[in-house]
């Protein structure tokens, strides 16, 4: 049987179909691997500390009454809800999220958002005004604000902003409206220093072409910081901490009275840390840089924020001062399995780390968490070995294909993909920096041999009943090819679109024959049916 | 044409009644609950009807589909009219254009109600409509989908198997939405699969003697 | 214009592994009245309903007014009339309803006829099909079929549960038909007598075959039904070909015989019988003995 057009598309169709309806399943049985690897995750491997946390002066750090120094922790709590799409996609379109237009939602009257027609934000809030009379006077202002200037009413030479990120942390309190909100645009390469009470807005000077500075958050740096809890503790003593109105200590950067002095922390894209002038619009240094949490397959490079499923940094600053003093920075894996903890100087030096260790069973050994997870714990080899048995029915080229795009995903939407499989264990090898590209192939085709063995065999049983009803030989290879690329997604399209075609068995040959063809696609023989027994008779007119 | 439409809508007029009836309940149940304090929650959609909802219009649909194909069957309704002035792909046209109106009465008249709330007690933020938009585009798909499994399930007359399988992978499709949630990706592959059923559909439909 | 309304050509189907046409040949010229006999299961049936692409053909090929089955589209439907086996009408409608979807969707509807037939009739609109009696919805069919002035009538055992009054009135609907001009039907029946009446052309299937397709005069003069008494014993082998039926007691033998013709009257009085004559027969009769099973003589005590 030859192929058609309408045969072709009636396969290729289904094929799409089977594809959907199969990984669909398969990603919720991995997806229940990964929750029952995080629910039984130790304590022990999901936090870690500093102490003390080194950026404190010497005399708080040191004074000989502290009974217990300053610390820093982090832990993370993978949410086994984390890959539901749906989720995320409201919270990203929250104010100030990835999807979100919106910066500010505090109230009714008080909103904020970046239009991206007029290609400028729109701030709406109520003013409070003290008239000279000590009234206060409060009217409902709306402004319109581009790279050229603020004004009441929309007005094209604002100027347009292209891709904006701007500092949320500002709009945390309500003094938003009277202090400066700092933006950076990442096409124009500006900062600006949004000012709404003197309604003047200040550029500064534009990043060149080769710079490599490429901010890609400013202000609160965090991601997925629902899984990921960074806290800080002053030093205790007599079981009180050090806490006094002369010497607030702060301890997350989302204290109210947490004010910094004129810096502000921005995220580069390579995972760098600086401190940017709020004065001048200027970078003035680094601040630190995300830290590397192991994984499987070790990497050395450093971790870009799109490497990490979450990271939280805490900058930490005196009330005394304001003067900046350094930051904490957490960081979690992409699989959710390693936790990295840092502590950086005001002049970004890494001073202190800290992973997460566990001790295993076997001789008291210290093994990371990424490995741990796995294999350290009761029942998790076996969980293990199931998520990595059904990441070997999926089609092996879509396999292949997630080798080749391991580092392509952002963490987080790598947990929520269907078709590629950036969290399997072929991709985190693509991901593994230490060997040559060789052996890490090879090392990738091991880890996929399941899934390769399986569409051989699939296959071979597709050509055998292919040849059983009779296609023809060069659609019998398209099917053994199918088949082997595809896997089980390539069989059960087989099995769906194979003719239904009840064979009869042919007089010559004695083997089953389609009864759609004019002969036997066997022996070549004409047809004939034993079972019938016409009369030699006719009567046929001409 | 038009004919054959009304056939189906009038063979099938429970499912359009109930419609019309789901779509009064959500705009009023919408009214209610989106007026001037609560756009804000839109945002973040903390109402968890659309939980109840959202299953209810899928598994509807899905069952709108099967009906219509065993009847279909049962009563060899495509059989006598296939013998009439009417092409087999027209008969199939016409069920599948009445299936689309019934998702469309479900989902039209809400979407344009929670429009224009938005637009009386909302502040003018593209990202709301955006998502009216985004929202009910992945439900229309995704009801659109079930609906053709519906259909394909339910041609496979008087066996309980293939509905059951039916309802399995509806279910199994449904939980899409979950996955990737409204986005533009989710409209994507929604799209694809929609027009890889319908292929099928087609096929089964010609190629099945009536 | 094409001559031949209806082409069937080396015609197979196969229904699940079990084959019930093998190589069927086929045409029906234009104005011609085709009666299609066979026993039940012989494919009368299917091949109807592979004409009218309700089902498809395993095999071959078959056209209808020129336009392959498989591809007909709706304005060839509109010329084709179509009483099919069972009256598959569709049952939860009620009358009225389903008379309004039929004159919707037809290409063009003769009002008065089918008004006059309705009257005719006298079926109620206002009953649903399924609550008609066999014979009413009989005449509901032939009534949706004959309204459309088909150009060709395919009818598959029309007067299944007519009583004898309605049967004579469709017959005389169908030779109302006839007398338009270009008209064709393809008859299905089980009651011989009626396709007698009006079929110009038969076709009879067995085995899988068409072992008859000529014009019906033709068939009763080449189907021959001979009573011969012979002297002594009957001749163990009478060197005769196309014998289509043998029966033998003592020296008697009735025997029908395919494509008479002077050739085998010549040999068979070379076996010098007492005596030969010829049993008529009717179109049934003829049926009856080239649908027998089993062809070999048979001795009778």
């Amino acid at each position: 049987m030859k192929l058609s057009t309408n045969y072709i598309v009636r396969v290729l169709a289904t094929g799409f179909v089977v594809l959907i309806l199969l990984s669909i399943p398969l990603f919720w049985a991995r997806l229940l691997c990964n929750v029952g690897l995080y629910l039984w995750m130790p304590y022990e491997i999901k936090s870690a500390a500093i102490e003390p946390s080194g950026l404190l002066p010497d005399n708080l750090e040191n004074d000989p009454n502290i009974e217990r120094h300053s610390r820093v922790s982090a832990k993370m709590e993978i949410e086994p809800l984390l890959p539901i799409g749906i989720i995320e996609y409201f919270e990203s379109t929250s104010p100030g999220q990835s999807r979100s237009c919106l910066i500010l939602s505090s109230s009714e009257k008080d909103w904020a958002y970046f239009d991206n027609k007029s290609g400028q934000f729109v701030f709406r809030y109520v003013e409070t005004k003290i008239m000279p009379d000590s009234d206060k006077l409060k009217r409902e202002v709306q402004y319109y604000i581009g790279p050229e200037g603020i004004s009441e009413l929309p007005d094209k030479t604002l100027g347009r902003f292209i891709e904006p990120i701007a500092d949320n942390s500002e709009f945390k309190t309500s003094l938003w409206k009277s202090s400066k909100i700092i933006l950076y645009d990442k096409k124009l390469r500006h900062f600006f220093a949004i000012n709404l009470k003197d309604r003047n807005i200040t550029k500064g000077p534009q990043l060149s072409e080769d710079d490599t500075h490429r901010p890609i958050d400013i202000g609160i740096l965090n991601k997925n910081d629902d899984i990921l809890d960074l806290y800080w503790m002053p030093p205790t003593i007599n079981n009180q901490s050090i806490y006094s109105r002369k010497l607030r200590i702060h301890i997350t950067e989302r204290d109210p009275g947490y004010r910094p002095d004129r810096y502000i922390l921005v995220l580069d894209k390579s995972g760098r840390i600086d401190l940017l002038d709020k004065e001048t619009l200027e970078f003035a240094g680094p601040a630190g840089r995300l830290p590397t949490p192991a994984t499987l397959f070790p990497t050395y490079k450093n971790a870009t924020p799109d490497d990490l499923l979450a990271y939280r940094v805490l900058p930490v600053a005196l009330k005394e001062d304001h003067k900046y003093r350094g930051l904490f920075a957490a960081t979690v894996n992409w699989e959710g399995t390693a936790l990295a903890l840092a502590v950086f100087d005001a002049n970004g030096v890494p001073i202190k780390s800290d992973q997460t260790w566990t001790s295993v069973r076997r001789g008291n050994r210290r093994t990371h968490s990424s490995r741990a997870v796995l294999f350290g714990f009761p029942g998790a080899p076996a969980i293990t070995i199931g998520k990595f048995l059904l990441e070997n029915l999926h089609p092996p080229i879509l396999f292949l294909a997630s080798y080749f795009t391991a580092g392509s995903f952002e963490a987080a939407s790598g947990h929520r993909a269907l078709f590629l499989l950036p969290n399997s264990f072929v991709a985190m090898k693509g991901r593994d920096a230490r060997e040559n590209i060789a052996a890490r192939f090879l090392y990738a085709l091991l880890l996929m041999s399941p899934s390769i063995v399986l569409a051989i065999l699939l296959a071979l049983r597709v050509s055998k009943d292919a040849a059983i009803v009779g296609l023809s030989r060069k659609t019998r290879r398209w099917w053994l090819f199918g088949t082997i690329t595809f896997g089980l997604v390539g069989y059960i399209t087989y099995r769906l679109t194979r003719p239904k075609i009840t064979l009869v068995t042919c007089a010559n040959c004695g083997k089953p024959r389609r009864p759609d063809t004019d002969i036997c696609h066997r022996c070549g023989s004409k047809w004939d049916v034993p079972e019938l027994i016409p009369p030699a008779w006719r009567v046929l007119n001409g | 044409m038009l004919t054959l439409i009304k056939r189906e809508i009038r063979d099938h007029e429970l499912f359009f009644i109930g419609s019309v009836i789901l779509s009064a309940v959500l705009i009023g149940l919408s009214i209610a609950t989106l007026d001037g304090h609560y756009w804000i929650e839109l945002v973040t959609f903390d109402s968890p009807a659309g939980a109840i909802v959202l299953p209810i219009i899928i598994f509807g649909f899905f069952a709108m589909g099967a009906v219509q194909m065993n009847t279909d069957r049962i009563r060899k309704i495509s059989a006598f009219i296939s013998i009439l002035s009417v092409s087999r792909n027209r008969i199939l046209l016409a069920k599948i254009i009445a299936g689309l109106l019934a998702i469309l009465i479900a989902l039209v008249p809400l979407a344009v109600t929670v429009t224009i709330l938005l637009r009386i007690h909302a502040p003018p933020i593209p990202i709301f409509y955006v998502m009216v938009l985004e929202i009910f585009s992945g439900t229309f798909l995704i009801t659109l989908a079930c609906y053709f499994i519906g259909l394909q399930a339910g041609w496979n007359s008087g066996r309980p198997i293939p509905a059951i399988v039916g309802l399995a992978l509806t279910c199994i499709l449904a939980t899409l939405i979950l996955i990737k949630g409204f986005t533009p990706e989710i409209i994507v592959i929604l799209s694809l699969f929609i027009v890889a059923s319908l292929i099928r559909t087609w096929h089964l439909f010609m190629s099945t003697p009536l | 214009m094409n001559d031949n309304v209806i082409k069937v050509e080396n015609l197979v189907k196969y229904f699940d592994g079990r084959c019930v046409l093998d190589g069927i040949n086929l045409t029906v010229p234009r104005g011609c009245i085709y009666g299609l006999l066979g026993r039940n299961g012989a494919g009368k049936t299917t091949i109807i309903r592979i004409l009218l692409g309700l089902e498809p053909a395993t095999r071959g090929r078959t056209s209808l007014l020129g336009t392959e089955s498989t591809n007909l589209a709706p304005k060839i439907r509109g010329r084709i009339g179509c009483v099919a086996e069972g009256h598959n009408l569709i049952q939860n409608y009620k009358v009225e309803r389903l008379i309004k979807l039929c004159k919707d969707l037809a290409l063009q509807w003769n009002d008065e006829s089918f008004g006059h037939l309705i009257e005719t009739f006298r079926l109620p609109m206002d009953r649903r099909v399924k609550d008609l009696s066999m014979g009413m919805r009989a005449q509901l069919n032939l009534s949706l079929a004959m309204a459309i002035d088909p150009e060709l009538l395919i009818l598959d055992d029309p007067t299944l549960g007519l009583d004898t009054v309605a049967r004579r009135q469709f017959l005389e609907l169908a030779i109302e038909v006839i007398q338009k001009q270009d008209r064709t039907i393809l008859f299905c029946s089980h009651i011989l007598s009626d396709v007698e009446r009006i079929a110009e052309r038969i076709g009879i299937l067995a085995a899988g075959k068409l072992v008859v397709d000529c014009p019906l005069e033709q068939l009763k003069n080449r189907v021959k039904k001979l009573r011969v008494i012979f002297s002594e014993s009957v001749p163990a082998n009478l060197y005769l070909t196309e014998i289509i039926n043998q029966q033998i007691q003592g020296r008697e033998m009735a025997i029908t015989v395919a494509n008479w013709n002077r050739q085998k009257q010549a040999i068979l009085e070379t076996f010098k019988p007492s005596s030969c004559t010829e049993i008529p027969m009717s179109l049934e009769d003829i049926f009856i003995e080239c649908t027998r099973p089993n062809p070999q003589p048979v001795e009778i005590a």
